[in-house]
């Protein structure tokens, strides 16, 4: 079989994939602190590293099996926009921060600022999970939050009727570091990536919305679907073209 | 394929429940002492199809890997907690909180319930009743025969005598403040019931320092709902609806192509 009809057949997967990857972002452009996921394609053999001593990476081996394959998803990370909530319990982030929170699978990190008071008085997330301050404020970093009107201040610091009361943890990541979406907006990072945020402040009364942007993922699901129609297109005609003559024609010789 | 079609649907439902929560709000747009409800939404679980970090080769690894989200799901509709206009209405027991205090109300179950519609009355005995008969708590009965009724901002509450000219003290309102409002139970009929989730309610007098509020009589608390912002909402919820439909069709039509592979 031509190696065509194998090269399309691999690209049809590899848009399905991609049209996997808008539909996961499409679905959550309404879920808070949310960053929507690129995919990315590359070559299945490794051309571009020639370096790599490999018999199979030949000239004439490369040209005819050099399928397009989904390479991997790399995360978004512009910011989405600050809505004005009016909510005192809703945080907003402004620059690249996140916030800890402490998950029963340890340390998780979201984007998603809209905290709750438990029926014990600390500072949790919608799922219950305390949300990680300045373990010098507070036992283990828990936020004791008062009966009373709560006022966020920019740098983190959590005050109930002028007396400070905790102060939320903001952390940063180095840029490029692997930051694994767990779901329930959480994020999982390596051990010790995270650093006290220097760039980043909190708005209080706002909450980040998703960073997908709608018309791009539609665009970009247009493009999905035709490329899908034409890798269809191909296989059909490797198909009927190329194997129907050879598998009829030639055996009537 | 499949799993875009049902990605795409997590996405669709979401939405869908978005829209049932502006439904109810604008519903209630008009319904006084109504606190409005805003859905939230989480991301669902990933498949690691190529784990992040893993070994590409001896020397390096993958830094991104490939990973596909399975959609949303709508996680809670929290409560939101802002004050209501208040609309001056001149009857004596339509009362308003300037603050964060509920008013108990006591069920015909004997439980108690909270809420912050004050539109009260008086039943046939003198109580001071909600529209559906059930009891204000502490218990205030307005003696036959006053002719006025006065509400102080810390919930005492005087009434004058035909005949006298001395008004006197028939009973004290007191508010109940939940550590979680947003963890209450909404029963309709702008009732709350307590939760573990919202914690046992400290109840005081009110006009106090502890974030109870004071009681304006004759004023009604509005609807917190913001009638532009529910439609801001319902636009975005309807388009986003429609963007995940896109995503329906798209992978049923690729899903097509495949079929119709070979004929």
């Amino acid at each position: 079989m031509d190696s065509g009809f194998y090269a399309a057949c691999a690209g049809l997967q590899a848009q399905s994939q991609a049209l996997e990857v808008v539909a996961h972002n499409l679905a959550n452009v309404s879920t808070v602190g949310f960053r929507g996921d690129q995919a990315t394609f590359q070559s299945l053999l490794a051309v571009s590293r020639p370096a790599v001593p490999n018999v199979l990476n030949n000239v004439l081996n490369s040209a005819a099996n050099n399928f397009g394959v989904l390479e991997g998803s790399h995360m978004d990370m512009t910011a989405g926009n600050l809505e004005a909530t009016g909510n005192p319990l809703d945080v907003g982030i402004e620059g690249g921060g996140f916030f800890a929170i402490q998950t029963a699978r340890g340390i998780r990190y979201t984007r998603n600022g809209s905290f709750q008071v438990s029926s014990s008085g600390i500072l949790v997330t919608t799922a219950g999970d305390p949300v990680f301050g300045d373990p010098a404020l507070g036992a283990k970093g828990v936020i004791n939050v008062p009966a009373g009107p709560v006022s966020i201040a920019a740098d983190g610091t959590l005050s109930v009727n002028g007396a400070v009361a905790g102060s939320i943890r903001l952390v940063e990541f180095a840029p490029g570091t692997k930051l694994t979406p767990e779901g329930e907006n959480l994020f999982a990072a390596p051990e010790g990536s995270a650093t006290l945020a220097q760039q980043s402040m909190l708005r209080q009364g706002a909450l980040e919305s998703s960073n997908v942007n709608a018309m791009s993922s539609v665009v970009t699901l247009l493009g999905v679907q035709r490329q899908a129609e034409m890798l269809q297109r191909a296989l059909s005609l490797f198909d009927t073209e190329f194997n129907q003559i050879a598998s009829t024609n030639l055996a009537k010789v | 394929m499949l799993r875009a079609l049902y990605t795409a649907a997590t996405g669709m439902q979401a939405q869908q429940t978005n829209l049932d929560t502006i439904a109810n709000n604008l519903s209630n747009s008009s319904t006084a002492g109504f606190q409005s409800r805003r859905m939230q939404f989480q991301d669902l679980i990933y498949q690691n199809v190529v784990m992040p970090g893993a070994a590409a080769s001896q020397q390096t690894t993958v830094a991104t890997g490939l990973q596909i989200g399975l959609g949303a799901r709508s996680a809670a509709s929290e409560i939101i907690q802002l004050q209501g206009d208040l609309s001056q209405t001149g009857n004596p027991l339509d009362l308003a909180i300037e603050g964060q205090g509920l008013f108990q109300v006591l069920l015909p179950t004997g439980q108690i319930a909270y809420t912050r519609g004050g539109a009260f009355h008086q039943d046939a005995q003198g109580n001071v009743v909600t529209a559906a008969g059930n009891p204000l708590q502490p218990a205030v009965a307005i003696p036959a025969g006053a002719t006025s009724v006065t509400i102080a901002a810390d919930g005492t509450v005087s009434v004058t005598l035909a005949g006298q000219t001395a008004a006197q003290q028939v009973g004290s309102l007191q508010l109940a403040l939940f550590p979680n409002p947003g963890g209450l139970n909404s029963i309709g009929q702008n009732l709350y019931l307590a939760t573990t989730a919202s914690g046992d309610p400290a109840i005081g007098t009110p006009g106090g320092a502890d974030g109870l509020g004071q009681i304006e009589q004759g004023y009604l608390e509005q609807s917190n709902v913001s009638v532009v912002d529910e439609f801001i909402n319902m636009i975005v919820a309807q388009r986003s609806y429609e963007a995940s439909s896109r995503v329906v069709d798209a992978a049923d039509q690729m899903f097509q192509l495949v079929n119709q592979m070979g004929k």
